[in-house]
């Protein structure tokens, strides 16, 4: 495993040969997830208790017992079906094994029951300093059971929408191909940034393009949708 | 070849691999496998021959999908836990058995303690458990109107049943998890519960109320007891490998503790489920105490054979 750059992608050698890359989710995440399914859990807890409280003794005993079920079983069963819990998949998180393979029986088991370590001693803190220690982001339980909590679905952006520049032009300047591959980021984010800021960043090449603010933009787009050849 | 040419050759078969893989049906058809391991070079050549990283990106996406569909797991059902125990439980009892043994000895060691001491000073209980909860244990095993043998009403066994699945088997995958954080959070509670063990038993013997008292533990003690004592010895035994993780780095040694304690812990948790149906609706019948003491000694028997065999032989 190693780590490239900014994203903190981690590529990971299949058996097929070839290397997938997982963004693993961090700690801020990975805590809204955890609210959200706390708070399916004590919805779901209160209903069935709402009903139970009529049910005198026998109630009280199966309270106790859906309380058990909800406190230990709510995660082991979700993650175990399909990998995720609803707070999860309300933020693309899916757990997989430490290769980027779907995550088993038994790693869902174990790290599940390790949560008492990292809850220890309240609101999950030696778990929070433990994810915040490495780049994977793990907890004492994903460390056990050799699991990774991951970004699941990085949005692919459509680049036919994303532009009306249809124009394509051979390039004057002959560029390396990190440098062909940052140019087509640039035009892959454009979308999301402002203009000024478009232009802010296409004027650091105004004296290669010799054209300044929207024609520089303009003109960098071009040389992207060459680059790509506009198909995905 | 450039990257259009490159799409425009592929992109009928990445369509019918997406079509099968985002919403997979339920028998797949046997080229899926085929067209998964095409995708995987196609996202190699992509990678080698520097297309634009939305393709990478969209390519990887497919990789991994279609990885998560071949290599799914088993789900949760019932029948794959108990395979689990059925497989390799006793396989794990050999590998942990210094463990075990520690934990065994520990456990019935520190309770014997406990019983002598309190034994031969009567008034020791008060040190430990304060008069009033002394009292509510006296008051459960009154032979005269025990709470333990009058016939209980249904909603009150069902009530136990809850109590006990709740509190003993939480009390075990606390001490598992626990464990965890070297070894401590397994250890103490332990030790902690043993000792209570003993202690109470001292009292219970030193009041004369020894005969109710343990007619009712006898039977399901020896599911509990020893899940108890297994579940402890699986959270220590992923602590110490932290603390001793020996040749391996910590990051691999808590790995293989991780699943090699598994079973044990699954294990425990059929033990005490075992024992909470024993102890909610055996224990408590109100029939003659050979009865009780037969079917604990058949408990007993069976339960530490089994143990005794998995740690000696590492089978069945």
């Amino acid at each position: 495993m190693q780590h490239h750059g900014l994203d903190n992608k981690i590529f990971v050698k299949l058996p097929e040969g070839v290397s997938i890359n997982l963004v693993p989710a961090g700690v801020v995440v990975r805590s809204c997830a955890y609210f959200y399914d706390f708070i399916i859990r004590a919805l779901v807890f209160g209903l069935i208790a709402a009903v139970l409280v009529f049910l005198g003794d026998a109630g009280q005993g199966l309270m106790l017992i859906s309380y058990f079920i909800i406190t230990w079983g709510y995660y082991i069963a979700l993650e175990a079906r399909s990998g995720t819990t609803p707070g999860k998949k309300r933020y693309n998180l899916k757990i997989v094994q430490d290769n980027g393979l779907p995550a088993t029986l038994s790693n869902i088991i174990i790290r599940n029951l390790l949560r008492p370590a990292d809850a220890f001693p309240f609101c999950y803190c030696l778990g929070i300093i433990t994810m915040s220690f490495n780049k994977n982001y793990k907890r004492i339980g994903d460390w056990s059971a050799g699991t990774l909590v991951i970004h699941q679905d990085q949005k692919i952006s459509s680049l036919s929408k994303n532009s009306n520049i249809t124009q394509e032009s051979i390039p004057k300047i002959e560029l390396a191909i990190d440098e062909q591959q940052a140019i087509i980021q640039f035009f892959e984010r454009s979308e999301k940034l402002s203009p000024s800021r478009q232009e802010e960043l296409a004027n650091i090449l105004s004296e290669v393009l010799n054209a300044k603010d929207q024609a520089a933009a303009d003109k960098l787009k071009n040389m992207a949708n060459f680059y790509l050849g506009q198909k995905v | 070849m450039k990257q259009n040419q490159f799409v425009q050759l592929n992109q009928a078969r990445w369509e019918k691999f997406e079509l099968l893989a985002v919403d997979p049906p339920k028998d797949m058809p046997a080229e899926f496998s085929a067209s998964y391991r095409q995708v995987c070079h196609d996202l190699a050549t992509a990678r080698t021959r520097h297309y634009s990283p939305a393709l990478i990106a969209k390519l990887n996406n497919f990789v991994s999908l279609g990885q998560s569909i071949l290599y799914q797991g088993e789900g949760i059902q019932i029948s794959s836990l108990l395979r689990l125990f059925k497989n390799t439980f006793f396989q794990s009892l050999f590998e942990n058995r210094y463990y075990l043994w520690l934990s065994f000895g520990a456990f019935y060691g520190l309770a014997l303690l406990a019983y002598l001491w309190v034994k031969l000073d009567p008034e020791a209980v008060y040190y430990f458990l304060d008069v009033g909860s002394v009292k509510n244990i006296e008051s459960m095993y009154d032979p005269s109107g025990s709470s333990q043998n009058q016939e209980r009403e249904a909603g009150s066994t069902v009530l136990m049943f809850g109590v006990y699945i709740y509190n003993n088997i939480g009390i075990a995958f606390q001490m598992f998890g626990g464990g965890a954080l070297l070894g401590i959070g397994a250890i103490l509670p332990l030790l902690f519960n043993s000792f209570y063990f003993g202690a109470i038993s001292a009292h219970i013997v030193n009041i004369g109320y020894e005969s109710t008292f343990f007619s009712f533990v006898v039977t399901h003690g020896s599911f509990e007891l020893t899940a108890i004592t297994i579940a402890g010895a699986a959270g220590a035994k992923i602590g110490f490998s932290l603390l001793m993780p020996g040749q391996y780095s910590r990051a691999y040694a808590i790995k293989t503790a991780g699943s090699s304690v598994l079973p044990l812990i699954v294990g425990a948790f059929i033990m005490l489920v075992i024992a909470a149906v024993i102890e909610a609706f055996w224990s408590p019948l109100n029939i003659p105490n050979i009865f009780k003491y037969s079917a604990g000694a058949l408990c007993w028997f069976y339960v530490l054979l089994l143990f005794y065999r998995g740690t000696k032989y590492g089978h069945s």
